[in-house]
């Protein structure tokens, strides 16, 4: 092992380590028992086969909501745009089904997958194409882009692709039983859509670091100008990477639909993108190491629905934990460049003495 | 033609105007932050955080002292620290903007909740009694006929909030501290030859920053909403207020006519209910400010190709 890699697992290791701690403060303080809740959240994830199920699958989205925004952020270009993306992709997979039905699940299934993905990937091409073409940040596109799905999907599902015979504000049609995929864990929001996914998350890292394609990919990210000079067609690396992670996040969505909710309504993501964009940033943008953290946030995040129900703690204390560590892992990398720096100044300093 | 006369009517109503003001207040506020820190070259995506927080500390602070002014004053306080957070991250310990905005809105979101349910209960604000701010109810308005309906009978914030706005628009631009912020995120280097520290002024925008979005906090559960907190309240408000801040150019006094464009759709989202999806009309905006960042970014690069051309045209002439 690298050391660059041990110490990047030390400093991760010590900030989960005070998360938890700071965690087991609040708790405290709040009136809780940490030793209760704790014990509840781990029980909440492992107890049995329905809850490591229900593990897995968030694990699943946010691992390939994570690969999406390292895709882009590899090429250079920040996909904060996934939420719409995937809600968007989700919409239309319910739609596709709805209007399949009938038809053969071998016909409709591909359908979803293709639409969702074609639509995340379009609806990522709007501000790819303003990044590559007229330089306008993707972030702020992105994020207001965002805004715009969230506004369409609930009229789509008020208004045009609603089931009125659902009992909820806002639901397109119930997908066809014969839709649904199957399930791993009876009970469990785990479906075979894992398989996919897992499909995708190898095909990901598989690219990015084994091929020509990752490896232009990579250099365009860090040093465009080098890139460009040396041949590659920059714009159009940046462009496909923006459309590759747009497409992921309508798979999700896809996913959510057909494994999860089987119907479109609000629960079908709730800012779960941004929790897989935390994990790409806890992960510095590493696929492999963006995979294990996907399956330690989904173990905090299960867990604390466990053990709101039989501790009565509220969950939410898991988004405290998840945001305790990044904002420790942000101050690490902070601190080590300080002393680095400090260490310089120091050197320098002895440096000029010495020539004196 | 009779149906849009009458369609017309509700839209260019005093109604519409009043909810217009009203909608935009908690977005200006927090949009004077983000123009000063804007100014001092920091992306603040945080800003929806900082409002939900201050939202959350100004119920608890009125919930307790039976004092809304009390309450205003711990979402203030609030604001400071969260400010300093920020701004330890961010310029001293130079992480990443982004990535520290992202995190803060989350933290917010997990750690309002959690101590609303730990503290209320269940259901929240509902059910307890959490003192209001005071709403102003001026006389003389009532003679006049179509503005005073529209400026009346607001929640005080509406009117210090145009205070805010003057005082700001003055320190940006009029102020030798306004600046040396300025200066802070375009020119660093040459501030810092200058003999004025940019990290300084990037930590004072940070602050002033959380203290604008801790007021909006404020005024959004204690006054907009009359003493209640519900979970995810800001409800994407800061990145309205940020949508605003770019949109203007980070200017005090656009920003607030920005969000008072944002309150006039969210207002006509209202009206035109039967009409039109209010989910349709609530996208205006957004799509607004992404064809104005691409014109403001066309405009740039099109003067500097004109600046350019004249550069050449003064080279053949000598």
């Amino acid at each position: 092992m690298k050391r660059k890699n041990i110490s990047y697992l030390i400093s991760l290791s010590v900030s989960i380590v005070l998360a938890l701690a700071i965690g087991a403060l609040v708790l405290a303080l709040t009136g809780y028992s940490p030793a209760r809740a704790y014990g509840e959240m781990l029980r909440g994830t492992f107890s049995n086969a329905r809850h490591i199920g229900d593990t897995l699958e968030y694990a699943m989205v946010l691992c390939i909501c994570a690969l999406a925004c390292i895709v882009g952020a590899k090429a250079g270009i920040f996909n904060v745009g996934g939420e719409g993306q995937l809600l968007l992709g989700a919409i239309v997979a319910a739609q596709i089904g709805v209007v399949l039905k009938g038809h053969s699940a071998w016909l409709a299934i591909p359908c979803a997958i293709l639409g969702a993905m074609a639509m995340g990937a379009a609806y990522a091409f709007i501000p790819g194409i303003l990044k590559v073409k007229l330089k306008v940040s993707e972030v702020i596109t992105t994020i207001m882009l965002n805004t715009v799905a969230v506004y369409i999907c609930q009229y789509l599902a008020k208004g045009p692709w609603k089931n009125p015979n659902n009992n909820i504000v806002a639901g397109t049609g119930n997908l066809p039983k014969a839709f649904w995929l199957g399930k791993l864990t009876p009970g469990s929001n785990l479906s075979t859509g894992i398989f996919l996914s897992a499909a995708v998350a190898f095909f990901v890292w598989y690219v990015l670091k084994k091929t020509a394609a990752g490896y232009e990919i990579r250099l365009t990210g860090q040093n465009p100008r080098f890139a460009f000079f040396a041949g590659m067609k920059t714009d159009r690396i940046v462009l496909l990477s923006m459309l590759v992670s747009g497409a992921m996040c309508g798979l999700v969505g896809m996913l959510r639909v057909y494994g999860a909710e089987h119907i479109f309504k609000s629960s079908v993501s709730n800012d779960y993108y941004f929790e897989g964009l935390m994990v790409a940033m806890i992960a510095r943008y590493e696929p492999v190491t963006a995979i294990a953290m996907s399956l330690l946030f989904a173990v905090l995040k299960i867990g604390a629905a466990g053990m709101e129900l039989n501790a009565k703690v509220p969950n939410q204390i898991y988004l405290i934990i998840q945001t305790l560590v990044i904002f420790f892992m942000a101050a690490e990398g902070g601190v080590r460049s300080a002393i680095a720096r400090r260490l310089e100044a120091r050197r320098k300093a002895k440096e000029v003495r010495a020539n004196a | 033609m009779r149906e849009l006369w009458s369609l017309l009517k509700t839209v260019i109503s005093p109604g519409t105007f009043n909810q217009m003001l009203r909608s935009a207040t908690p977005v200006a506020l927090a949009a004077m932050g983000g123009a000063l820190t804007e100014h001092a070259g920091i992306m603040n995506i945080g800003m929806d955080g900082m409002i939900l927080l201050g939202a959350f500390v100004g119920v608890i602070g009125s919930y307790l002292t039976a004092s809304a002014g009390l309450g205003v004053l711990a979402a203030v306080g609030l604001g400071v620290l969260v400010g300093l957070l920020f701004a330890l991250f961010v310029v001293k310990l130079r992480s990443d903007e982004f990535i520290i905005g992202c995190a803060l809105n989350t933290f917010a979101a997990g750690a309002t909740a959690y101590l609303s349910r730990a503290i209320f209960g269940l259901s929240g604000t509902s059910g307890h009694h959490v003192t209001s701010l005071p709403r102003l109810h001026l006389n003389f308005l009532n003679h006049i006929p179509f503005l005073g309906k529209i400026l009346n009978h607001h929640s005080v914030f509406v009117y210090v909030t145009w205070i805010l706005v003057l005082l700001m628009w003055l320190f940006v631009y009029k102020t030798p501290w306004g600046f040396w912020l300025r200066a802070s995120g375009e020119q660093p280097e040459t501030l810092r030859t200058a003999g004025v520290s940019p990290e300084r002024m990037q930590w004072l925008a940070s602050i002033l920053c959380g203290v604008f979005c801790g007021l909006a906090g404020a005024h959004l559960s204690l006054g907009y909403l009359n003493g209640t907190f519900t979970e995810n309240m800001s409800n994407s408000r800061g990145f309205i207020a940020f949508a605003c801040v770019i949109f203007s150019a980070a200017n005090p006094s656009k920003a607030y006519l920005a969000a008072l464009m944002f309150g006039f759709f969210d207002a006509l989202g209202y009206r035109l209910q039967g009409v039109i999806s209010s989910d349709l009309t609530a996208t205006i905006p957004y799509l607004i400010t992404v064809v104005m960042m691409v014109y403001v970014v066309v405009r740039s690069r099109r003067r500097r190709k004109k600046n350019l051309r004249q550069h050449e045209s003064l080279g053949n002439l000598s």
